[in-house]
């Protein structure tokens, strides 16, 4: 009965692990299943968050959408690595033809339209976002330094959504008036971001700052 | 024969943020398992889980050391895991790909097999657990018992020469779980299994009783039973 | 790398000319019109207009030829109306009529012929393309079997997650909560993580999406 010990020898141990092909590799490369995991999740999360119906908030009853801030809570719970890989897989799988943007669009129709500005956005938002949260989590003032790190994303979304615009013609006054309707619904819903974050590295001490194992 | 050793191992999972003491989850502990079947019964939280997870390097020991088959499962977690097949409590969470098929040739890719070859024997070990049937339904539509026969058919596709169950019928309908013992009874594999049922725990031939993260009664599995049925009054 | 796609499809099922077309043709089509709406322009703004002008009527010909509902058209264009509103006036403004039409067709040109191309390939066919785009990159490190593998776990964990939204707004909902931003997102996203937790254990249990070491076989 001893199938398993036979010829697997020390082959399994980490050191014999050869260097890596290429820098992207070697970032992948220590990706482990529960890496990969956390990151395919994530990328679910953003999808559903475009299929469920806006939450009515405030007097004005402004149905908002969870879509930024999942984009932000991936940089604040995953940091910039696992973060940046869930949005760009959300990204890149709704550019194939999934329909996974707001409003169910799907394709390289987002890319074609005024927004795209936005979709492009996630990612670096989202890089950013993780940078200064990897950095935040370590403060005594927690709650101040996450928050900023989310709004650090955000101005980066919000700047490649007026790039978006400019790009396909429109005036750049009007790309940031269009642009800043969107910003205190973003802002409100970074407050939750982070307070829904605070909560995560209280639950799961070990999300962000990954075990040694 | 299969053997498991266990040196004081323990886990421990340190504080937070460098402050306070370190949270103790199970005390080191030493045994060596070569029974082939042996029960791991406690209440909730005693450490059973745990305990379970430190067999295949799921979990590593913070203190101590732990060996199946003379591979240590810190430095060879993945060998161990090759041989060690692991049942959890949810199928659901073990279950990766949307149909009973494609999960066992998930299984399967490690074989490095051509897609073919893979495909026809994913289908024959379907066939084997009775699961032809279901082989293109949606996991999401599979009974509970028949998404905990998916799992341990993807599990056991591999051909591990130890099988360990963390409390796998604890979901399960009574009519479920007597399909999943009569599948457990009939296999070659050395079981080690976690679960509440006190009838399955009898007739196992080893018991271990889990209490407060230390094992409180090692023996033959019914005397093992009779002491827990006793502790809990 | 197929999936619980079917859940989250925009496929409409048919039999026209372009169902039936390979995927990389149509690929090439949608291409061939982002180029020309885009490249047109830059030789002369009549030619511009002239050649985009065709590309929009024939775009809207091959919605028709699809067999697509006229109504599909008519959403996608209204989603980004408002935007086009206001290209229009400011090209119109700075350049005059001609560019302001040219610059708004280009966009809906573009727009419909990748609506054509997702509402007329089932997504299993997408994401095998995908798969087949990913896979050369193999040589510069890319893993195409992890690539996957994360890929088909997105797929089945949409319906997880949607499940999980649907639970905690009935459960605020019976708290009267429905309003608190809080109270509806925090509960799902903890069972996500949990999820996502429980999965990766399994993953590794199975000797799954750990990199893989040389001379294992």
């Amino acid at each position: 009965m001893n199938r398993s010990s036979q010829s697997q020898g020390h082959k399994g141990a980490p050191v014999t692990a050869p260097a890596p092909a290429a820098p992207v590799a070697a970032l992948r490369r220590r990706w482990g299943a529960m890496d990969i995991s956390l990151i395919a999740v994530f990328a679910a999360l953003l999808a559903a968050s475009i299929a469920v119906p806006g939450i009515n908030v405030g007097p004005l009853g402004v149905a908002i959408t969870l879509q930024t801030l999942v984009v932000v809570l991936c940089g604040l719970v995953l940091g910039v690595g696992r973060g940046t890989a869930a949005v760009a897989l959300y990204v890149l799988l709704g550019l194939v033809g999934l329909p996974i943007f707001s409003g169910f669009r799907a394709g390289p129709a987002v890319l074609a339209s005024p927004s795209a500005g936005y979709i492009v956005g996630f990612a670096f938002g989202a890089a950013l976002t993780g940078l200064v949260a990897i950095w935040a989590v370590r403060r005594r003032h927690k709650a101040a330094a996450l928050f900023a790190a989310a709004m650090a994303g955000t101005v980066v979304i919000h700047a490649f959504g007026i790039i978006g615009f400019v790009l396909k013609g429109m005036a750049l006054p009007a790309a940031v008036g269009a642009d800043l309707i969107y910003l205190p619904g973003d802002i409100i819903k970074n407050v939750v971001a982070v307070a829904i974050a605070l909560s995560l590295h209280r639950a799961f001490p070990d999300l962000l700052v990954r075990r040694r194992r | 024969m299969n053997s498991i050793v266990l040196e004081s191992a323990g886990v421990e999972i340190p504080p937070v943020d460098g402050t306070g003491t370190a949270k103790t989850i199970l005390r080191p502990l030493s045994v060596t398992l070569n029974e082939q079947r042996i029960a791991v019964i406690g209440a909730n939280g005693s450490g059973k889980s745990t305990m379970l997870r430190l067999l295949n390097g799921l979990v590593l020991p913070s203190a101590g050391t732990v060996r199946v088959n003379g591979l240590d499962t810190r430095t060879h977690g993945a060998a161990v895991r090759r041989s060690v097949g692991f049942v959890f409590t949810d199928p659901l969470s073990q279950l990766v790909m949307p149909t009973p098929l494609e999960d066992v040739e998930l299984s399967l890719r490690r074989l490095k097999l051509s897609k073919r070859e893979r495909r026809d024997r994913a289908e024959s070990i379907l066939a084997a657990y009775g699961l032809s049937h279901l082989a293109e339904s949606s996991v999401y539509e599979l009974s509970g018992g028949e998404r905990q026969l998916t799992a341990l058919a993807a599990v056991l596709a591999v051909d591990p020469s130890i099988l360990v169950l963390d409390e796998p019928s604890t979901l399960l309908d009574l009519r479920n779980t007597k399909l999943l013992h009569e599948r457990l009874a009939g296999l070659p594999q050395q079981v080690v299994m976690s679960t509440h049922d006190l009838d399955l725990a009898a007739a196992c031939e080893r018991g271990l009783v889990i209490d407060d993260a230390r094992i409180a009664f090692d023996g033959p599995a019914s005397a093992a039973v009779d002491w827990y049925r006793e502790s809990v009054g | 790398m197929r999936g619980h796609a079917h859940l989250v499809a925009s496929y409409i099922a048919g039999n026209s000319p372009f169902h039936r077309m390979a995927l990389w043709r149509k690929a090439v089509l949608l291409l061939a019109v982002a180029v020309l709406c885009l490249a047109s322009p830059a030789i002369s703004v009549t030619l511009g207009v002239i050649i985009t002008t065709a590309v929009l009527i024939a775009a809207i010909a091959a919605h028709g030829v699809a067999g697509l509902p006229w109504g599909r058209l008519w959403r996608a264009v209204r989603i980004m109306v408002v935007f086009l509103v206001l290209i229009a006036a400011y090209q119109w403004w700075q350049h005059g009529p001609a560019t302001a039409w040219q610059v708004v067709a280009a966009i809906v040109a573009t727009v419909l012929a990748s609506n054509i191309l997702t509402a007329t390939t089932p997504v299993d066919e997408l994401l095998d393309g995908l798969g087949a785009v990913v896979r050369p990159l193999e040589r510069f490190g890319a893993d195409p079997e992890r690539f996957s593998l994360t890929v088909a776990l997105m797929l089945r964990s949409i319906p997880f997650v949607i499940g999980a939204f649907s639970d905690v707004r009935d459960a605020a909902r019976a708290r009267g909560l429905e309003r608190n931003l809080m109270a509806r997102s925090l509960p799902v996203v903890i069972a996500t993580v949990g999820y996502a937790r429980a999965t990766g254990e399994a993953l590794a249990a199975r000797g799954l999406g750990d990199p893989e070491l040389p001379g294992e076989q």
